[in-house]
């Protein structure tokens, strides 16, 4: 057990360091910029729409930064290396294969992890530097700079951050999944987002087909059914838009959907093992 | 004690793609490298040398037939331990530096700590990328220094063999003898290598034993000694034969019916005085 650990700690430290050496994190700097930038658009409406904005900006940006590097970083993953064959000197060494797996996966999960981590910190500092900004403008009034305060330190922030963690990680998992099929990195990035797309819009085809009390073919009702147990939903994650535009969600469906994310992770990363162990490299 | 490597009727056939049927690569090679011996694996490119050595490492699976390491089937954990794989270009991260990529697969390895870390130490020394040498990243070795890498890295885990796929291609003459030496090396202490090569007169510097495969198939398999000597000729070297001498010797000789095939001075090999016309600091 400590063995496949330390081997899957390798497998992932060097995953990681890679990203970093190739300057992956550069891609933040870009992210700082259009923050600052956004910061002081807007500034004629009230402050509640300010920070509205700021927050639909910075939300907007890590979900885009972190889609973009965890689908390009997760088709590079094991194609890349089969490329540069360098997979070559790693899978003879006494590993598995699904610690290979594994561990390219969870290095590619601590990088979005630090990125989301890093982005949420230039998130909260534009939004401090914003209530700090606005309450000498306006604050004069206690009550104006609780409100101001509460806009801009507003802790539900946090489970936005942790849905959208989740929710990249099943996006890396999908495409880890069909990166052991493929070798091109053109057909599992299409691949993964012709699932992401159909993921968004399966729960619409469920409810036009299945529950709106049409008559549906069998053949119709058994591939939506397929559909629906093999790709994950991707509504689930509109949680997040509900929660940047200040609408309460609890803990309990945060973490019903953190569950649900888990089971995809585990299962595709199961069938991503199954499938690389009978490969020829 | 069984064979360090054996493979009986190992094939493999390789699937072009849908409706394109399938090439034939090895053909039911039998073949057994003892404990403790260099051997060579010869061809021409596409003869399967390769194929041969993936299916021995676990990375390509047999059509048919079975190979199998130090006792245990081919692909294995058990079997992998016992092998140190150096591939044919250096193909490595080339965004870490000598001493991180020993380290990163002593760590693949299951080894960590300061075993590891007095390990790491002892193979750069080994490879001459002691000190400030392994720092550097990898993308600015040569390639001669990238082959002494990849070989620490190979041996990181101190495996019994050692398989090395075209060691010396690409590589300068120097490079190529420090390879060569370095197999000696590995041989005095007891380890088995097997490599393969189409730069015959390197394999002969240090091959015990060779297979010459052709398009999949073998061809010839033995002692080097058995192969090449010409077992109705005889040779001797002399220095100093004065030239009336040798024309007595050679009539001598042809008085007894013995029939001179060869005769005269004995040529350097190009490689020996190339190494030879180089300072001596350039020669390691």
């Amino acid at each position: 057990m400590m063995g496949s650990l330390r081997r899957i700690g390798a497998v992932a430290g060097n995953t990681f360091l890679e990203a970093v050496r190739q300057k992956v994190f550069a891609v933040l700097l870009v992210f700082g910029l259009v923050l600052i930038y956004g910061a002081n658009y807007f500034t004629e409406f009230s402050f509640q729409e300010q920070f509205k904005f700021l927050k639909d900006l910075g939300y907007a940006a890590i979900s885009l930064t972190g889609l973009l590097v965890g689908l390009l970083g997760a088709t590079q993953l094991i194609p890349g290396e089969i490329e540069r064959r360098t997979i070559l000197t790693a899978l003879c060494r006494p590993l598995r294969r699904w610690e290979f797996v594994v561990g390219k996966y969870l290095g590619l999960s601590i990088l979005l992890a630090v990125m989301i981590g890093v982005m949420a910190v230039a998130v909260a500092g534009v939004l401090g530097w914003k209530e700090a900004h606005l309450i000498a403008r306006e604050g004069s009034d206690p009550a104006v700079a609780a409100l101001i305060r509460a806009e801009a330190r507003d802790p539900r922030l946090i489970q936005a951050l942790v849905l959208l963690e989740v929710k990249l990680a099943v996006v890396a998992a999908i495409a880890v999944f069909f990166s052991t099929v493929a070798t091109s990195t053109t057909f599992v990035m299409a691949m993964t987002l012709m699932v992401y797309l159909i993921g968004h819009l399966q729960s619409v085809a469920r409810e036009q087909w299945l529950e709106s009390g049409e008559v549906a073919s069998w053949a119709a009702k058994f591939f939506l059914a397929g559909v629906a147990f093999l790709v994950p939903d991707f509504n689930l994650y509109n949680l997040i838009d509900e929660i940047v535009a200040g609408n309460a969600v609890s803990w309990r469906s945060t973490l019903e959907v953190v569950g649900y994310s888990g089971v995809y992770i585990a299962v595709l990363l199961t069938a991503a093992s199954v499938v690389f162990e009978g490969r020829d490299i | 004690m069984s064979a360090a490597v054996q493979t009986v009727g190992l094939r493999k056939e390789f699937s072009m793609g849908w409706f394109r049927g399938r090439v034939l690569a090895l053909e039911g090679l039998d073949m057994e490298v003892h404990r403790g011996e260099v051997f060579g694996l010869l061809g021409p490119n596409g003869s399967g040398k390769s194929t041969a050595m993936k299916m021995i490492l676990g990375l390509l699976r047999p059509t048919r037939g079975r190979a199998e390491v130090c006792g245990y089937r081919a692909g294995t954990i058990a079997a992998r331990r016992q092998i140190g794989f150096l591939p044919e270009n250096p193909y490595f991260p080339n965004f870490l530096s000598g001493a991180e990529l020993v380290r990163y697969y002593g760590r693949l390895s299951g080894m960590g700590g300061r075993v590891l870390e007095k390990r790491i130490q002892e193979l750069l020394e080994m490879v001459r990328l002691g000190g400030e040498a392994g720092k550097r990243p990898l993308r600015t070795y040569s390639k001669g220094m990238l082959q002494r890498a990849g070989l620490a890295g190979a041996m990181v885990g101190d495996p019994e063999i050692l398989m090395l796929d075209e060691p010396t291609a690409g590589v300068d003459p120097a490079g190529s003898r420090e390879i060569r030496d370095l197999i000696l090396e590995l041989r005095q202490r007891g380890k088995t290598v097997i490599f393969s090569s189409h730069l015959l007169e390197q394999v002969e510097d240090v091959a015990d034993r060779v297979i010459i495969l052709h398009r999949g198939q073998k061809l010839r398999e033995g002692k080097l000694d058995d192969l090449l000597t010409r077992k109705k000729e005889w040779e001797v070297n002399v220095q100093g034969l004065k030239e009336e001498d040798r024309k007595e010797l050679r009539g001598w000789l042809e008085n007894r019916g013995v029939q001179v095939v060869r005769e005269g001075a004995p040529r350097e090999r190009l490689e020996d005085y190339f190494l030879r016309s180089l300072p001596e600091e350039k020669r390691r």
